[in-house]
């Protein structure tokens, strides 16, 4: 058979592929309960981190959205997280977001996972970033460049105006997310 | 097939300096100027390319007579995205901070023409202690101009290496230096000093 033949070269493309699909089948069974527990964790850390005191966290879910009801030693309900999306600078920014439904407040937000420049947007996990919107009542948020005077601004990051906006507009759907899930609708 | 330890250490030797795929050869700039941000990227990205370098020598050397020449390259393509997929597996499984910020540029060391350049130029050709002795060599080449390009940048675009903080709250970080423009202007001035020391050796 002449090594050139169609045949010969449909044969060996078909051998390696079907090879190389039997190894990867392998890697992936040996590794997908490790990105599993992976993953897992990061989302335990991020309800841990936006409800703090949380003994218990139970998964609800309402119109199609999952919520993160948090619960503490005596079973109170202290708040209620919700992981929500959007377009960042770079890329899609995930972040994390726990809110008091009694006082209508937000307890922290924590970011999942984000694309951003480092040293400039990457600054958004920074706690000094964080921190403007622990407090915050739930409502539209607006982004000044000076240290806030007024409740709903905050300040963004130098050099990271848009990441830091578009944080600010992720934190408000999410807030607004929750806040129409619970029936707060104001 | 008597390959001399001399000939192995010379293609080992060569990827390290007179062949080095990022200063001589300048090819595989993608990742080069893309995640060298910091040290510890710039060594991951270096070593997952080493590996998928070395272990695709082997293979395409090892079965380079099988392949009919009209089909080499995609057979080539076929067999780098396996063990590039592997990585990325493998990355996403026990490092996962490693993964999520090297992030899409894992699955794109498939493209890397360093490699494919090495199977097409090297491996295909020459027997596979040879090509082991090459992959070695490339990859340790890639790897430390990787390292050194990212320790240039986030020393001075962070103030830290390998992420600790070795300039006080003093210094005010060059944030061009973490964005790629700094890559560019780091590449450029390694590769000149490069060049100027080769050129004083002869």
């Amino acid at each position: 058979m002449e090594k050139n033949s169609t045949k010969n070269l449909i044969l060996t493309l078909s051998i390696i592929g079907i090879v190389s699909a039997l190894l990867l089948t392998f890697v992936y069974q040996w590794t997908t309960p490790y990105i599993q527990a992976n993953q897992a964790e990061t989302l335990r850390q991020a309800i841990s981190e936006v409800l703090p005191g949380s003994e218990e966290v139970e998964e609800v879910e309402i119109e199609g959205e999952v919520f993160y009801e948090g619960f503490d030693v005596q079973g109170n309900r202290v708040g209620v997280a919700y992981q929500n999306s959007g377009g960042g600078y770079n890329g899609s920014i995930e972040l994390m977001v726990g809110v008091d439904l009694d006082s209508e407040e937000i307890i922290r937000i924590s970011i999942v996972n984000h694309q951003e420049t480092p040293g400039l947007g990457a600054r958004i996990t920074d706690e000094e970033y964080k921190s403007n919107f622990s407090g915050k009542p739930f409502g539209d948020y607006t982004v000044v460049k000076t240290p806030p005077s007024e409740t709903m601004e905050v300040q963004a990051i130098a050099g990271a105006t848009i990441s830091s906006s578009k944080t600010t507009r992720i934190v408000e759907e999410a807030v607004s997310i929750i806040n129409n899930a619970y029936g707060g609708g104001s | 097939m008597a390959v001399k330890a001399k000939q192995l250490i010379s293609d080992l030797k060569n990827g390290l300096w007179q062949e080095n795929p990022i200063i001589r050869l300048v090819i595989g700039m993608c990742p080069t100027l893309a995640v060298t941000n910091t040290t510890e990227n710039g060594l991951a990205m270096g070593l997952a390319t080493s590996f998928v370098l070395i272990a695709s020598e082997i293979v395409i050397s090892l079965i380079k007579k099988l392949i009919p020449a009209n089909v080499r390259i995609p057979s080539y393509i076929l067999i780098i995205a396996t063990f590039v997929t592997f990585v990325d597996y493998f990355l996403k499984a026990f490092f996962p901070g490693i993964a999520e910020s090297l992030s899409i540029f894992v699955p794109l060391i498939v493209v890397n023409c360093l490699i494919l350049g090495r199977q097409e130029a090297f491996a295909s050709k020459n027997p596979t202690r040879r090509a082991i002795a090459d992959g070695v060599g490339m990859g340790l080449g890639f790897t430390w101009v990787l390292v050194v390009l990212g320790a240039i940048r986030e020393f001075f675009g962070m103030g830290s290496i390998f992420g600790f903080t070795l300039l006080g709250e003093w210094y005010r970080p060059m944030v061009i230096m973490v964005l790629p423009a700094g890559a560019f202007i780091t590449l450029g001035i390694l590769v000149g000093i490069m060049n100027y020391i080769s050129r004083e050796g002869k």
